[in-house]
C-alpha cells in the first residue's frame, strides 16, 4: 500500500482541514517526516517533548508492528517504541508529501 | 588510622546508559538493593573506599527527565534536592548525546553539582560517532569522563574527579540554560516574586528552577507553592504568563520549554560529536531485525519464553524438590529430637509452623525465584524485554495494558511469585497494580497441577481445558473491569529500545544477588508468620471450629463436603496441599464430577498462596495486597457458588 492510499484508509479525517499533516500511524516503514504537534492529554504531550519528539523534530519511521502495533521510530539518534494509539495522535509533517505539494 | 571522610554520591542518568552497570564496578558487592520509603522503585545502595574516603554510592532510577511523570522522576528530583550528595555522576551515553544531555539540561538547571560520566565511548565509536570530552567539558563547564563502565576502563579517573569536585579542588562554572527572551523575561518575573515569598523554600530548590517549573505547570511544585500564605496568588501569576508565552507560540509552555532545553542540547551535541563513515550493519542490528519482524519475531518470542518457562518450571522444581526432600527428613529428625525435650503442642508449632514456613519459603519461592531474577537479569541486560513488548503491545491493549505487561502475565504461569515481582517493569503505580492484579489470577504450575490431576484425570480432559479457558475469560473481563475501575490515565506504550548489548557476567550475577537478598529479608517474615499462625489455629483445636463456621459457605452454597474446607485453608500455604490434603482426607472418587469441578475452580481463583501474598506486599504494599487477596477469595466463593448451582443442573 503507498502512503497516499494508506492515509486515506486510515488517515484522521481532521486531516481534511489541514492536508499537510497526517498522524505518525499513517506512514509507512522508512519514511521521513517532521514533528508538528501532538493532541492529547497534557501528560502524553508532555512526555513525548521530553522524549525528543518537539516540533521540528525530523522523525524516521525504522518499523511498523503487526496489526495495528507500535511503531518504532529514530528521533535524535535514539529509536522509540510508540503504542498505535499514541502514534495516531502525534501529528507530522512527511518530508515526501511536502515535496509532492509543490 | 586517621577517621575517614564521608562522601555521598548519587549516580543519575537516562535507562539504558550502563548506569548500574558503573554501580555494580564502584560498589561490587558491597551493595543493598530494597525499595525507596514507601514508593515500589528499587533504590540500589553501595560504598566502596576510595582515597582516604568512605564514599556512599546511590544509584537513582533510570529516567528521561526531572518532572513528575512517573514515581522514579519524582524519587529522583527529591533526592537531588532535598537530600543534596556531595556529587552527582551524570551518566550520559555518549552513542545517544542529545537525548542525554536533555537530561544534564534539568541537572545543571536544579544547580547540582555534577560530574559527566560519558559512557559507552566504545559502543559510540562502533556507530561511527566520537565526541570530544574536553570539549564538551568546557561548553557546559563541568567535567567530563570518558568510560567503558562495563569493562571499568576510565572508572578510577572518573572517581578521582569525583572526590576532586567534592573537595572544590575543581573550578567548575556551569553553564547557564538562556531561554528565548519571551520566557526569560517571565521567569525573571516569576523568580523575584519566588524569592521576596518563599525564601524558605529557595534553600531546598534554586529560584530560578522554582520559576521555570511553575511555568511548565508542574504538579508537585505548585502542590508545594500552594502550601505557602501568598502561594495561591503566585500559581495564579504563573498560570497568566504560562498562558501569554502558549499565546505568543501556539504551544503547551512545557513543550515549549522542553523544546527550547532540546535546542541547547542539540547545538551542544553537534558541537563536540564529530560522525565518521557511517557504520555497516552490524550483527546486532541483524539480529534486531529479525526478533522484530512480523512474521518471524512471533516464533521467537514463543521459543524465548517457552525456555524461560521450562528452565524456571523444570529447573525450579528440581532444586525444589531435592530441597524438599532433604530438609523434610531434617525437620522429622529435629521434631523427633525436640518431642523428648518439650510439650507436643510447642514442638507441632515451632517443627510444622515456624520451620516448615522457613522450609515452604526455601522450597517454593527460592528455586523459582533465583533462576527468575538471572533470567530477568539477562532480559534486562539483553535488550530483549523491549522488543517482546513491541511485539506484544496491540494484544495488551485488549486488558488495558500495553506490550510490558505480557512478560509478567506469561511468568504467572510458572509461579506467580516472580510475575508479581515482574510487575515492577511497568512504568506508573496504577499499571504495576494493574497488571499484579490480572498475574495472581494465572493458574500457576501448582494449580495446573490440581486441575490436571483431579478434573482432568477423574472427569476429563475436556473439562480441564475449558476450566482453564473460562480463567482467560475471566481474566480478561476482570482486567477491563480494573481497568475502567481504577482511576488515572491509561499510558500508551512509549519506550526506547535499546541496541542489543551482550549482558555482563558479573552484572547479572551481582543483581540476582541483592535482589533474592532483599526478597529473603522482605518475603520470609511473612510467610513464616503465616505457618505459625495456621499451625496454632490447628494445634489448639481452633481450626474444626473453621471448619464448623465455613460449613454453610463450603457445604451449603458451594456444595462441597465440610471436611474439605482444611484443605482449602492450607492451601494457602502452598496450593499443592489442597490436592495433597484432599487425598489424604477423603477418596477423590467419592467426589461427584461438579464436585471435583467446583473444587477446582475455588482453588484456582481463592486467594494467592502466601509466598505470593508476601510479593504483593512487597510490590503493592499491605493495602493493594490485602484488596487482592479479598477481592480473589470472594470472588472464588461466589463463582464456585454459582458454578455449582449452575451445573448441578445439568450433571
Amino acid at each position: 500500500m503507498t502512503p497516499e492510499r494508506r492515509r486515506e484508509r486510515f488517515g484522521n479525517p481532521w486531516i481534511r482541514y489541514r492536508k499537510d499533516v497526517v498522524p505518525l500511524s499513517s506512514l509507512c516503514e522508512g519514511e521521513i517526516a517532521t514533528m508538528a504537534f501532538t493532541r492529547g492529554g497534557y501528560g502524553l504531550v508532555r512526555r513525548l517533548a521530553e522524549m525528543g519528539l518537539t516540533p521540528g523534530t525530523e522523525i524516521r519511521i525504522l518499523r511498523r508492528g503487526p496489526f495495528r502495533g507500535p511503531l518504532e521510530i529514530e528521533v535524535r539518534g535514539v529509536s522509540l517504541a510508540l503504542g498505535y494509539g499514541v502514534a495516531s495522535k502525534v501529528f507530522v509533517k512527511p518530508q515526501k508529501l511536502v515535496k509532492d505539494n509543490g | 588510622m586517621a577517621e575517614r571522610k564521608i562522601l555521598r554520591i548519587a549516580l543519575a542518568g537516562n535507562a539504558n546508559v550502563g548506569k548500574s552497570a558503573l554501580f555494580n564496578q564502584l560498589t561490587g558487592l558491597n551493595q543493598v538493593v530494597g525499595n525507596w520509603p514507601g514508593k515500589t522503585v528499587e533504590r540500589a545502595e553501595g560504598t566502596l573506599f576510595f582515597k582516604g574516603y568512605t564514599i556512599r554510592v546511590i544509584d537513582l532510577p533510570g529516567i528521561y527527565s526531572l518532572s513528575t511523570f512517573s514515581m522514579e522522576e519524582v524519587v529522583s528530583r527529591d533526592y537531588i534536592a532535598v537530600e543534596k550528595p556531595d556529587v552527582i555522576v551524570n551518566v550520559v551515553d555518549a552513542s545517544a548525546l542529545e537525548r542525554n544531555l536533555y537530561f544534564t539540561v534539568q541537572l545543571l538547571e536544579l544547580e547540582a553539582p555534577i560530574v559527566i560520566d560519558l559512557n559507552q565511548v566504545d559502543f559510540a565509536a562502533k556507530k561511527g560517532i566520537k565526541i570530544d570530552a574536553e570539549k564538551l567539558s568546557k561548553v557546559l563547564g563541568v567535567p567530563v569522563i570518558p568510560t567503558v563502565a562495563i569493562t571499568g576502563k576510565g572508572v578510577n579517573e572518573l572517581l578521582s574527579k569525583v572526590v576532586e569536585t567534592a573537595e572544590g579542588k575543581t573550578k567548575t562554572k556551569p553553564v547557564k540554560i538562556i531561554y528565548g527572551k519571551e520566557i526569560e523575561e517571565r521567569i525573571k518575573k516569576l523568580e523575584e516574586k519566588v524569592l521576596e515569598h518563599f525564601s524558605q523554600l529557595c534553600q531546598v530548590y534554586p529560584s530560578r528552577w522554582i520559576a521555570i517549573k511553575l511555568l511548565e505547570r508542574d504538579s508537585d511544585v505548585i502542590g508545594k507553592i500552594k502550601n505557602y500564605a501568598d502561594g495561591a496568588e503566585i500559581v495564579i501569576l504563573a498560570e497568566k504568563l504560562a498562558r501569554e508565552i502558549e499565546e505568543i507560540h501556539g504551544e503547551p509552555s512545557p513543550v515549549i520549554i522542553a523544546s527550547e532545553r532540546y535546542a541547547f542540547a542539540s547545538s551542544v551535541a553537534r558541537e563536540v560529536s564529530c560522525f565518521e563513515a557511517p557504520p555497516r550493519i552490524t550483527f546486532e542490528q541483524k539480529l534486531d531485525a529479525v526478533t522484530t519482524h512480523k512474521v518471524f519475531g512471533y516464533p521467537i518470542l514463543a521459543a524465548v519464553f517457552a525456555s524461560i518457562f521450562a528452565l524456571i518450571f523444570f529447573g525450579g522444581n528440581i532444586f525444589s524438590t531435592i530441597l524438599d526432600e532433604n530438609l523434610g527428613i531434617l525437620l522429622t529428625h529435629i521434631e523427633f529430637w525436640l518431642s523428648t525435650l518439650l510439650a507436643q503442642e510447642i514442638v507441632e508449632l515451632i517443627c510444622r509452623g515456624l520451620l516448615a514456613g522457613i522450609v515452604a519459603g526455601i522450597t517454593i519461592a527460592l528455586p523459582y525465584i533465583v533462576p527468575f531474577y538471572i533470567i530477568l537479569a539477562l532480559l534486562e541486560d539483553s535488550g530483549y524485554l523491549p522488543r517482546a513488548a513491541f511485539l506484544m503491545d496491540n494484544i495488551m491493549h485488549k486488558i488495558g495494558l500495553h506490550g510490558k505487561a505480557f512478560i509478567p502475565i506469561i511468568l504467572g504461569y510458572g509461579c506467580n511469585v516472580p510475575a508479581c515481582i515482574g510487575c515492577r517493569i511497568m512504568e506508573t503505580e496504577r499499571e504495576r497494580f494493574l497488571a499484579g492484579f490480572v498475574v495472581v489470577l494465572i493458574p500457576c504450575a501448582a494449580t495446573t497441577v490440581i486441575i490436571l490431576g483431579l478434573v482432568g484425570k477423574y472427569v476429563g480432559i475436556h473439562v480441564a481445558l475449558a476450566l482453564y479457558l473460562f480463567d482467560l475469560m475471566l481474566i480478561f473481563a476482570l482486567g477491563r473491569i480494573a481497568f475502567k475501575a481504577l482511576p488515572g490515565e491509561a499510558v500508551g506504550l512509549i519506550m526506547e529500545m535499546p541496541a542489543y548489548k551482550m549482558p555482563s557476567f558479573k552484572n547479572v550475577l551481582l543483581k540476582t544477588w541483592s535482589r533474592t537478598k532483599d526478597f529473603v529479608y522482605k518475603a520470609f517474615p511473612i510467610i513464616i508468620a503465616g505457618s505459625v499462625v495456621i499451625e496454632g489455629f490447628m494445634v489448639f483445636g481452633i481450626l474444626n471450629y473453621v471448619v464448623k463456621v465455613m460449613s454453610p459457605i463450603i457445604n451449603g452454597w458451594l456444595g462441597l463436603p465440610a471436611i474439605t474446607g482444611i484443605p482449602l485453608i492450607f492451601g494457602i500455604l502452598r496450593k499443592e496441599l489442597t490436592l495433597i490434603l484432599l487425598a489424604e482426607l477423603l477418596p477423590l472418587q467419592s467426589l461427584t464430577a461438579v464436585q471435583m469441578i467446583v473444587y477446582s475452580l475455588v482453588t484456582m481463583i481463592y486467594i494467592p498462596c502466601i509466598a505470593t501474598i508476601a510479593a504483593c506486599v512487597r510490590e503493592f504494599g499491605w493495602r493493594r495486597a490485602m484488596a487482592i487477596t479479598v477481592i480473589d477469595i470472594s470472588l472464588a466463593f461466589l463463582l464456585g457458588g454459582i458454578a455449582f448451582h449452575i451445573l448441578s443442573l445439568f450433571m
